[in-house]
């Protein structure tokens, strides 16, 4: 199957360093790859795991799914999604302001969420400005509005990057 | 990381060893993961960490001037726990 993957500039995985080399197999448990699998994002994971480039990757073998990931024993980058760019993550932060300002900027103690997710997105921290608009639908409506804040991030990244569906 | 499940910088900070060192389950450690995305506190620290251990690996007995080597072994015979 073929998933996502963000990573660090340079292709470098953000939690092993693991520089990925783009088109070759990369097995889980060579060195420095996590021991554990291959990490990939389906379109629904993608909020989780922002980071500063997109890849496309192909995965092969035993693909495991997990409630925020999926887990493979092998993988190739495939392609890199440049439409995730500066432009595209300043317009994501601005999508994710918008809607919780319409949502909760009136409403005592989750407007104030409106003010963290502004200055979030003033130092450029788009996850923390992601995260921080999830939790304030928690707030206001319980876990299950997390998750729906969270599949509105993903389907606005899914729409403006023309990602593939799950 | 919902509300219910997020863990704290304070105990990332806890099991931050526990992590590098892939002792964590796999739960454990996708929820170190999903904080580190958002808390640049944290991934800070956890890179000084990452460091530290690596200079630390780095440092073999035979690169330490064997007059400091002697220094401080005779140092760490006198010493015992607090
Ligand atoms: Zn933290």
């Amino acid at each position: 199957m073929n998933a996502y993957k963000f990573l660090a500039d340079g292709a470098v995985s953000p939690f092993a360093g693991f520089r990925w080399p783009v088109g070759a197999w990369v097995e889980a448990g060579s060195a420095d790859v996590c021991r554990l699998g291959i990490h990939a994002c389906r379109i629904g994971d993608l909020p989780f795991w922002l980071g500063p480039e997109l890849w496309e990757i192909e995965l092969d073998g035993d693909v495991v799914a997990h409630p925020r990931k999926v887990v493979a024993p092998r993988g190739r980058l495939v392609r890199r999604v440049e439409a995730w760019n500066e432009a595209a993550r300043q317009d994501f932060g601005a999508s994710v302001l918008s809607r919780t300002r319409t949502r909760f900027g009136a409403v005592a103690v989750l407007g104030g969420y409106v003010g963290d997710i502004e200055r979030h997105l003033a130092t450029g921290r788009v996850p923390l400005a992601a995260f921080a608009a999830a939790r304030a639908a928690e707030r206001a409506g319980g876990p299950i509005e997390y998750e729906r804040e969270r599949s509105r991030q993903a389907a606005w990244l899914a729409d403006r990057l023309s990602l593939g569906t799950d | 990381m919902r509300l219910d499940q997020e863990l704290t910088c304070a105990q990332v900070v806890e099991i931050v060893t526990a992590y590098l060192e892939d002792a964590l389950g796999d739960a454990d450690r996708e929820r170190v993961e999903e904080h580190l995305v958002f808390c640049d506190g944290c991934s800070t620290y956890l890179g000084q960490m990452r460091e530290t251990i690596a200079l630390t690996r780095r440092l073999e007995p035979e690169h330490i001037p064997s007059r400091l080597q002697d220094e401080l072994l005779a140092a760490f015979r006198g010493w015992s726990p607090a």
